[in-house]
């Protein structure tokens, strides 16, 4: 068995997304991206049947996802090669992790006693950086990394590596 | 010519204590203006004596409480005040902006060295409302121009926040200690990680933060909704519930101040030069 994941975005402009954007493009206007995008990132641990155990999970708890304003997807993580994509973007995903959640820890313990099979669930916000052609892989998730970790009161902005945890992992297959 | 020290309470898109803050302010017989976020000129002509960042949801808590607001230009100034000297608060999401700002415990100018996590609680997340008890570090009262009236006494005060868990970096918990200022506690005093009286799971059952000098403190409780003895529900046990009680028997309950208006009070007699 291994572990499924999933994404879930608004079906609407994603306003932290926006925020964020909006933000760099104020204070770090030389290493913007072109495009932000927002996810909320769900990790699912060895669920028994895979993705059928996963999709019964989220059509029963719509706090995971809400169909009347939210889309969700399965990823795979491991399936797409790193360089620039169709639209000649370059992409690259940072996703961040709390250390310490609640969350991920109750909803484990919530699926556990609704009998569902599966050993836990993480939850993280999965940010997807895009940059027009022109830019390095290599160039672009120094940037990322820059934008991303907030070490200083003027460097970084969408982790605070204090309390989370920040994974540059293999681009995404969306 | 001012009359009485000015203290600035800062409005982001998203606070919603400014009001009560700034009446808190003027009830301990201070001045208070409220500026907004993007009246840097206007705050920086005015000169304040002193600094609040009320509480709230600024930019709705996108990308994580406090983010945003830190890298506001406003904050530019605040941050070079907080180092000149000038005592700052900042309330609950103003103590999550302070934190961003890496203003507390600001052991490295500027940098980002604790966090407001999200509350860790067994068995619940997210947003928590209620009263707890806390009491204030012997240093913090001798340093901390926000405490110095605060005493060894307990104090009750409300908290309502989702991410209020003071977090160190393993490298920094030998010096998080120096930086406490204000801890949870229980009715009687007696400190202890254990929820409710620690509500949220903070390193070291911190619930205010302070700068090395004193001046900046970052607090996640309220003490502008308990400014007034009214503001105490009826329960609350001890010296302060005593002190309700003897108000309301006196026919002096309206006026008298409870425990939140220690925390302005010490301001005003800081500038009076009596801490």
């Amino acid at each position: 068995m291994k572990d499924v994941s999933i994404i879930v975005s608004l079906k609407s402009p994603d306003p932290a997304a926006m925020t964020a954007m909006s933000t760099f493009r104020r204070i770090y206007p030389a290493k913007c991206p072109d495009s932000l995008l927002r996810y909320d990132h769900w990790r699912f641990m060895n669920p028994g049947q895979g993705t059928e155990t996963v999709s019964g999970i989220v059509s029963r708890y719509h706090d995971i996802v809400n169909p009347n304003k939210q889309t969700w997807s399965y990823i795979d993580e491991f399936s797409k090669p790193s360089g620039p994509s169709d639209d000649g973007m370059v992409w690259i995903d940072v996703l961040v992790t709390d250390r310490i959640d609640s969350v991920s820890e109750n909803w484990t313990a919530i699926l556990r006693r609704s009998s569902c099979e599966i050993e836990g669930v993480l939850c993280s916000v999965l940010w997807r950086f895009g940059f027009a052609s022109g830019i390095s892989c290599d160039d672009a998730r120094n940037r990322v990394l820059d934008l991303t970790a907030s070490t200083y009161r003027d460097h970084g902005l969408l982790a605070n590596p204090v309390s989370q945890k920040i994974d540059l992992p293999a681009p995404l297959l969306i | 010519m001012k009359s009485a020290p000015l203290v600035a309470v800062i409005q982001f898109p998203g606070s919603n204590c400014e009001y009560e803050t700034a009446r808190a302010v003027r009830s301990s017989g201070m001045e208070s203006c409220i500026y907004r976020w993007n009246q840097w000129r206007e705050l920086k002509n005015s000169r304040p004596d002193a600094y609040v960042l009320p509480g709230g949801f600024s930019f709705q808590d996108r990308i994580r409480a406090g983010a945003v607001a830190a890298k506001e230009r406003i904050m530019d100034l605040v941050f070079s005040e907080a180092a000149d000297g000038k005592p700052v608060l900042g309330i609950c999401n103003g103590a999550q902006i302070l934190v961003e700002s890496g203003m507390v415990p600001g052991w490295e100018k500027g940098r980002i060295e604790t966090a407001l996590a999200a509350n860790h609680i067994s068995g619940r997340s997210g947003y928590l409302s209620g009263w707890i008890f806390l009491r204030t570090t012997a240093r913090a009262q001798q340093i901390c121009p926000w405490l110095g009236m605060t005493g060894n006494g307990v104090i009750p005060l409300p908290i309502a926040h989702a991410e209020g868990r003071f977090v160190f970096s393993e490298e920094n918990h030998y010096r998080a200690e120096s930086s406490a200022a204000l801890k949870y506690c229980d009715a009687k005093g007696t400190e202890s990680s254990d929820y409710p009286i620690n509500p949220n799971g903070s390193f070291l059952n911190l619930a205010g933060v302070m700068n090395e000098h004193g001046n900046v403190l970052a607090m996640m409780p309220h003490p502008e909704r308990a400014f007034w003895m009214w503001q105490l529900p009826p329960w609350i046990p001890g010296e302060w519930g005593d002190r309700r009680d003897k108000s309301l028997s006196s026919g002096s309950h309206a006026a008298a101040k409870g425990p939140g208006s220690m925390f302005f009070m010490s301001l005003a007699d800081y500038f009076r030069g009596e801490r």
